[in-house]
């Protein structure tokens, strides 16, 4: 991209008005304004892309092990002070938010200031913020961003207003597309990364942000050069010897392609495990505490159709499973937050849920049309968003087996998808079940929507089944009961388009001038990432309000406009 | 370009499809738009299946005069009978003849894909439609070859009531728009059907075809001067109107419209902008709830910055590899590499291709570019570099399109128009 030498300028700056006449730095929801708070984004022209281009994927990491309590350097004490209740490992991005761990299930943290933490099963966020120790600079506790663009890894730190990332780590021989974090991680190693060439490496983050190189430090690599890929299957195998071995370059290419990595997460509560799917359609399970050069090597997977779990054969070497998932890529994983399940979504389409310790298929069910690109659960383990190349955002059920909405508002491909887990309802006044779920979604027509999900709403009775008629088999939520029961370890069709309830957004705000690639929830802002690695941060309305001990300017300034949103503040009486 | 095929067959080993052929197709000077549809077309299975039945049929009858349609059909037996799998052919006699037959495509000049497809498609038609009246009524009716263009409805030739002729090109490309028209007065709804061969969509920055599929079938007001004259009110009144998709084909083409006439310029401009396509499609706006799949097998793309001047390329899927013809050279390339062909979320400096062409511009007709979208898949788009002047066109584009092939997973600034082919999962009543 033709761009301008000037290191500070982002590209997304200097495209801005190609289209339309700049972006708003606000939106208006139904519940307040959120506002443009800041914006990261990477130094261009340091960028090579040897490697061909890769969408930006965002990593929220906080670090807490040595925390630096009251002020560290160069970081807002409104962050500091609240960041125990802050999300943690978020991953968001295209591939869904598989960190992202909720420490309670049921109800939609219908209490925002409640630990609407993500930490990963047990350990709580209330913890982390008692411990005090001061540090220096980047060593200490800390939000930092982590993300891709081109061959190198940005890590930002969030809590600091700078552009700029603070460290920047350069990948020689092939592009990092993915990673993950684990704020809870036992040795150190809490980040995960995952590279275009199918070579996966952990490692520490505080010790990469100690170094002061461009090179990563201590880490474990494992699937080198995507050794696994290798053993595929007979097909390719045959290929290769064929065009003699690796003498040929496009044979290489394709192989290449297979092995890539495209979405990579720590099991929740694994205790150092980790799944790496790929290209191929393969997810490898890797234990960060076995030897990462001992390949394991595993059987030809004969029918590349069907669903098939090999173990390793000796237990010291890493990967220890392969699950062979779908043909062609998978797109991306999430893990449940307690870490029961396993939803992957794929280019054939299919979002499929595994039962991760059982490693069986548990329900699924195909797109409208088109790949799915990214998925994401709530945090009761109820719901699973997902968006694809048909601009549709899915909402699955786990208690239904089915499809029970789409949302239909994006003019392009829906790159991301998160379950707003800090949000609740206006109305809801802690009487019980939190019927209604807020979510957002990010796609490439450069637009992030807000969405609602009020399971009231979309009982509605499908047009095919008489209003009133079937009775309700299925327990407790209401939905729709258009079908018979659908049994476990199936995978549904396409549903037809006049057989699923619609959403629409309550919010549709273009927020990049480059198709985006991820959204994140955090307590009192909302990230968004496109594609080319530029990264905004939206301050949620009131945001004062809600964490009164960090006051701060900014925060304060947003409540002062709110005024412009007619009288009822934060909208308590929207949506009846 | 032996070379070039062998490296070919390396890579797809033992996957080569049995019986298939890929043969690349010289370019005469500028005819890269004829190139990049006929191998479009040429793997568009139920369209090479017919054409080679009818054509095997029709020998037998013997009297082969020469029209555009045995040129085609002889082209398509040269390919598939070669001895070799893959190779270069020269497709001099249906260029000559496309030549020939109309002269619009008879100068050196950058024509367009979708003009030409759609000119071939109707060509075709005639051919069929004639040789089917001289069949059956051999006495009688000599009339006219009606103008039938997209002739759905020439309801009454000569006093009787004739079904329109479905010939197999009918069959697999042919689909019926409804046009229907609400009198905002009365109330009344009009629909109008149409047939159509393609779509062509009007396009936007940053988009998917299926948001442009969207639009095209959204509800349009027509008021002011633009009123609609009711029937029942027999007068001129508001109206709404929308376009549904009443029969989709088996096979759909779409043709995107990257080039738009920009007014203060004077002339037409390439829109690059990033549309994308996924390479399965459904079609929501019909009439009844098809839910038809369509599957992308072509893309045909313009590369390079302006109407006037540029090349074409085709991605063309074949027993689930994908292959990139570019005239005479064939490649494979990886599913994921399709994506590189969607276009730029970036806007050239307009400019670019201004001066020396700007003129020339003007003289000629609208070239839209398109895609065909076949019920199999589909896409399109491209990349653009500027090119030098029409007279430096091939070597400049050369290469362009080399950096092209080189770095497909690198997503090109610059994606034009293209044609995408899709086809009917499982095509035809066959």
């Amino acid at each position: 991209m033709i761009n301008t030498s000037n290191g500070m300028i982002s590209t997304s700056s200097t495209s801005a008005n190609t289209q339309s006449p700049g972006l708003k730095t606000y939106f208006k929801t139904p519940e307040g304004r959120y506002k443009l708070h800041y914006e990261k984004t990477h130094p261009s022209g340091l960028l090579h892309y040897a490697h061909g281009k890769t969408a930006t994927q965002v990593t929220l990491a906080n670090l807490k092990d040595k925390p630096a309590p009251s002020t560290p350097t160069a970081q807002p004490s409104s962050f500091s002070a609240s960041s125990g209740v802050r999300s943690a490992a978020a991953r968001l991005l295209g591939t869904g938010n598989g960190g992202r761990a909720l420490s309670f299930v049921g109800g939609n943290g219908g209490s925002k200031g409640i630990s609407s933490t993500s930490s990963r099963i047990g350990s709580l966020g209330a913890s982390s913020s008692s411990n005090s120790m001061i540090n220096t600079n980047y060593d200490g506790k800390g939000s930092y961003l982590i993300f891709n663009v081109g061959d190198a890894i940005f890590i930002s730190d969030l809590n600091s207003q700078d552009k700029d990332p603070i460290k920047s780590i350069h990948f020689s021989n092939s592009n990092p597309v993915c990673h993950a974090f684990d704020q809870d991680a036992k040795d150190g190693h809490d980040l995960l990364i995952g590279l275009s060439s199918g070579d996966v490496y952990s490692v520490s983050l505080r010790q990469q942000l100690q170094d002061v190189g461009k090179k990563l430090v201590g880490a474990q690599h494992y699937n080198k050069d995507g050794s696994s890929g290798l053993v595929i299957t007979q097909v390719t195998k045959k290929v290769s010897e064929k065009c003699g071995i690796l003498g040929d370059v496009s044979c290489c290419k394709f192989e290449l392609k297979r092995r890539r990595c495209m979405s990579i997460a720590w099991v929740p509560g694994g205790d150092g495990a980790f799944g790496v799917a790929h290209a191929d359609g393969n997810l490898y399970v890797y234990e960060k505490s076995k030897d990462g050069a001992g390949d394991s090597s595993f059987p030809v997977i004969k029918d590349q159709s069907q669903f098939s779990v090999s173990h390793a054969r000796y237990s010291k070497s890493n990967p220890i499973a392969r699950w062979h998932i779908c043909q062609g890529s998978i797109n991306g994983i999430a893990f449940s937050t307690d870490g029961t399940y396993l939803a992957t979504v794929g280019r054939d389409g299919y979002l499929r849920v595994f039962d991760y310790s059982k490693e069986q298929l548990i329900c699924g069910g195909k797109s409208y049309y088109g790949a799915l690109l990214c998925c994401a659960w709530s945090m009761d383990v109820k719901y699973i968003l997902t968006g694809g190349e048909d601009d549709l955002v899915q909402v699955w059920s786990m208690e239904d087996r089915k499809v029970v909405a789409w949302g239909e508002g994006h003019n392009s491909w829906v790159s991301g998808v998160a379950f707003d887990s800090y949000w609740s309802s206006p109305n809801s006044d802690g009487t019980g079940e939190n019927v209604v779920y807020r979510f957002g979604s990010v796609g490439q027509d450069t637009q992030l929507l807000l969405w609602d999900l009020e399971m009231d709403e979309i009982v509605v009775p499908l047009r095919r089944c008489p209003p009133g008629g079937s009775p309700t088999f299925s327990t407790g939520s209401q939905s729709s009961h258009w079908d018979s029961v659908i049994p476990v370890g199936t995978l549904q069709p396409a549903p037809s388009m006049r057989d699923v309830p619609k959403l629409s957004p309550v919010v549709a705000h273009r927020v990049h001038t480059e198709p985006l690639s991820g959204v994140v929830f955090r307590q009192e802002s909302v990230l968004t990432v496109c594609r080319e690695g530029h990264i905004k941060i939206w301050m949620r309305p009131g945001t004062s309000e809600s964490q009164s001990s960090n006051s701060e300017t900014i925060s304060s300034t947003s409540l002062r406009e709110k005024p412009l949103l007619s009288s009822k503040t934060g909208s308590s009486a929207y949506k009846q | 370009m032996g070379a070039a095929g062998s490296k070919l067959e390396k890579a797809l080993g033992d996957q080569f499809p049995e019986g298939e052929r890929y043969f690349g197709l010289e370019n005469f000077g500028n005819t890269c738009y004829c190139n990049s549809v006929l191998q479009a077309l040429y793997f568009c299975a139920p369209f090479r299946e017919q054409l080679l039945e009818y054509y095997a049929n029709s020998k037998n009858t013997g009297d082969a005069e020469e029209n555009l349609l045995t040129c085609l059909a002889d082209l398509f037996t040269q390919i598939s009978s070669q001895k070799k799998k893959t190779g270069v052919i020269a497709p001099k006699r249906f260029v000559q003849r496309l030549k020939k037959q109309n002269e619009l495509f008879r100068s050196y000049m950058h024509q367009d894909a979708h003009e030409f497809l759609n000119f071939l498609l109707n060509e075709l038609v005639d051919i069929l439609e004639k040789e089917a009246q001289a069949v059956k009524s051999e006495p009688e009716t000599s009339s006219p070859p009606e103008k039938t263009a997209n002739g759905p409805k020439h309801a009454q030739a000569n006093g009787v009531s004739k079904e329109p002729l479905v010939t197999w090109v009918h069959k697999n490309f042919q689909g019926i728009l409804t046009n229907e028209t609400r009198c905002l007065q009365c109330e009344t709804v009009t629909a109008r059907d149409e047939t159509f061969f393609d779509l062509s969509l009007d396009i936007e920055q940053n988009s998917s075809i299926t948001s442009c599929l969207k639009n095209f079938s959204s509800t349009e007001t027509l008021n002011a001067e633009d009123k609609f004259f009711c029937d029942k009110c027999c007068s001129l009144q508001e109206a709404q109107k929308r376009m549904k998709i009443k029969k989709p084909p088996h096979i759909l083409v779409i043709h995107l419209k990257r080039f738009k006439y920009i007014e203060q310029l004077g002339r037409y401009k390439k829109l690059s902008y990033r549309v994308v396509f996924p390479l399965e499609l459904k079609l929501s706006n019909t009439v009844e709830d098809a839910d038809i799949e369509y599957s992308l097998f072509a893309v045909v793309v313009h590369v390079g910055s302006g109407p006037n001047h540029g090349h074409y390329v085709s991605l063309v899927k074949s027993h689930n590899h994908w292959l990139f013809f570019d005239d005479e050279n064939v490649e494979m390339i990886d599913e994921s590499a399709v994506q590189t062909f969607f276009g730029s979320t970036q806007e050239y400096s307009s400019n670019t291709d201004h001066g020396k062409h700007g003129a020339e511009v003007r003289l000629h007709l609208v070239r839209e570019l398109f895609m065909i979208l076949v019920s199999l898949v589909g896409c399109w788009g491209s990349r653009s570099k500027i090119a030098n002047g029409v007279t430096g066109v091939r070597s400049s584009y050369f290469s362009d399109v080399h950096v092209c092939r080189m770095q497909v997973s690198i997503l090109s600034h610059g994606i034009l128009v293209g044609l995408a082919m899709i086809s009917t999962r499982l095509p035809c009543e066959s």
